[in-house]
């Protein structure tokens, strides 16, 4: 089978994706952190992160036609990730580690369109995560009066965020994504001190420490899901929405 | 024709009818709903009749309970399969939880131990012993252990619900004042054992039927 993907995680390092792009510019760019629904090999435990089972399982799936994975180790990712990063190497996968800790010299530059934008928080969080690769110019999006917060990594399964009203304004991880600044713990950790927000994490993620602290400073609704939401889940989040 | 209020619970469905502005309050088996009423107003929970509009049972017991979480108190609902709870500060939401998926701290789990051991909630009274029952399945093995060493199933039912006070203590996060929701109001083994953790105020069974009505 002829090998046509660049699989990468995360947020690779912006040269090493341009570089890349020119190196193979027939190639396919796919996200293994996302869910495809690929059949789980078990090989990662069965508790333990749903974004690092998907990246493996994906892996696995598409090794005949991945020609090498860019694959984020910092702390612009997790140590979970540099520990597959390792047994993917010795599975035979090319692996090209990176590590983008680059840290913004000027929040008050950032424009962030996406995250502020009036968008469904669905899309938002798409295009951020599309943008890694496509590097589009959103500057044209109008701006909302953002009513609420999501904080947060892209989830495992993005309907969650349909629960959302479109006016909510996205915060951690993925703001920094869009940044371009994907190891900023300061711009992760950012949020608005009055704006209700909810702090949302994958179950198992070393993120949820930082998610159930900022939510008890800021006020907010710590949430953590492991596959797919639950009713608990879903439920709790319509009700802070509603009662905030 | 009568205006129908309607909390759906997994065993009991807790209703409010409002006719020539008088209120009646009623509780039927959930598995009754469906032949008794087509339709109502205004629900909560599981319904599976139709409603004109649907609110959130977390939503509906802080509307219910608006003058308790007036003055900081956690209110606190234990239904047959879930255990929810909400607070608020200076009058503005604060903080809340809500677990639907685990039985070991909700009533369908006692009602089932009651029918086990041939007991009424009468028969239980607070013991100063509790198990720790984070699951509710562990929580099963020691009552019958126990019970298989002599102990009696009462005193043994009453040391798990204890346990399951314990826990609704510390999911509220602590919380000094809590009022209660749900059957469990109706439980005294249960309210003193909560007592010894939390000020505990019973609201009795219709606090989200009375939260249908206030929601505008």
């Amino acid at each position: 089978m002829q090998k046509d993907i660049i699989a990468f995680w995360g947020y690779p390092e912006k040269d090493i994706i341009s570089q890349t792009k020119i190196e193979y510019p027939e190639a396919s760019w796919v996200d293994l952190d996302i869910n495809y629904n690929y059949p789980d090999l078990k090989i990662i435990p069965e508790n333990y992160c749903v974004i690092i089972k998907n990246i493996v399982n994906n892996a696995f799936y598409l090794k005949d036609r991945i020609i090498k994975i860019l694959a984020p180790i910092g702390k612009d990712k997790c140590d979970s990730a540099y520990f597959i990063s390792e047994i993917l190497i010795n599975e035979g996968f090319n692996i090209v580690q990176t590590i983008f800790e680059e840290k913004c010299e000027d929040y008050n530059s950032l424009k962030l369109p996406i995250s502020k934008s009036k968008l469904p928080l669905r899309k938002k969080v798409e295009l951020i995560t599309n943008n890694i690769v496509e590097q589009k110019d959103y500057s044209n999006l109008e701006e909302c009066v953002p009513a609420f917060g999501f904080w947060g990594v892209p989830p495992n399964d993005l309907s969650i965020l349909e629960l959302f009203p479109d006016n909510t304004e996205v915060f951690g991880w993925i703001r920094a994504v869009e940044a371009g600044y994907p190891g900023d713990y300061k711009l992760e950790t950012y949020v608005k001190e009055n704006l209700p927000t909810i702090f949302f994490t994958q179950a198992f993620c070393s993120k949820t420490a930082l998610a159930k602290y900022l939510a008890n400073k800021y006020e907010g609704l710590f949430i953590d899901v492991d596959n797919t939401p639950n009713n608990s889940a879903k439920a709790k989040i319509e009700a802070f929405l509603k009662l905030r | 024709m009568a205006e129908i209020y309607i909390d759906a619970g997994t065993t009991w469905t807790k209703i409010l009818e409002i006719k020539d502005n008088k209120k009646t309050y009623k509780i039927i088996e959930s598995g009754k709903l469906k032949s008794l009423y087509s339709n109502c107003k205004k629900a909560t929970g599981h319904t599976v009749i139709k409603t004109e509009k649907y609110i959130n049972e977390a939503v509906a017991l802080a509307l219910g309970a608006k003058e308790y979480l007036k003055k900081d108190y956690t209110v606190l609902d234990l239904g047959s399969r879930d255990i929810k709870w909400v607070k608020y500060q200076n009058n503005k939401f604060k903080d809340m939880d809500w677990n639907t998926a685990c039985a070991s701290a909700t009533g369908a789990t006692v009602e089932m131990l009651l029918k086990f051991y041939n007991l009424k909630t009468e028969d239980l009274k607070f013991t100063k012993e509790k198990y720790a029952i984070t699951c509710g399945i562990f929580g099963l093995e020691k009552i019958m252990d126990d019970v298989s060493h002599g102990l009696e199933p009462n005193i043994a039912v009453s040391k798990f619900i204890h346990g399951l006070a314990y826990n609704a203590f510390t999911f509220t996060k602590n919380s000094e004042d809590i009022c209660i929701s749900g059957g469990f109001c109706e439980n005294n083994c249960f309210i003193e054992s909560l007592r010894q953790y939390a000020n505990v105020t019973p609201l009795g069974r219709f606090v989200l039927v009375d939260g249908l009505l206030n929601e505008n």
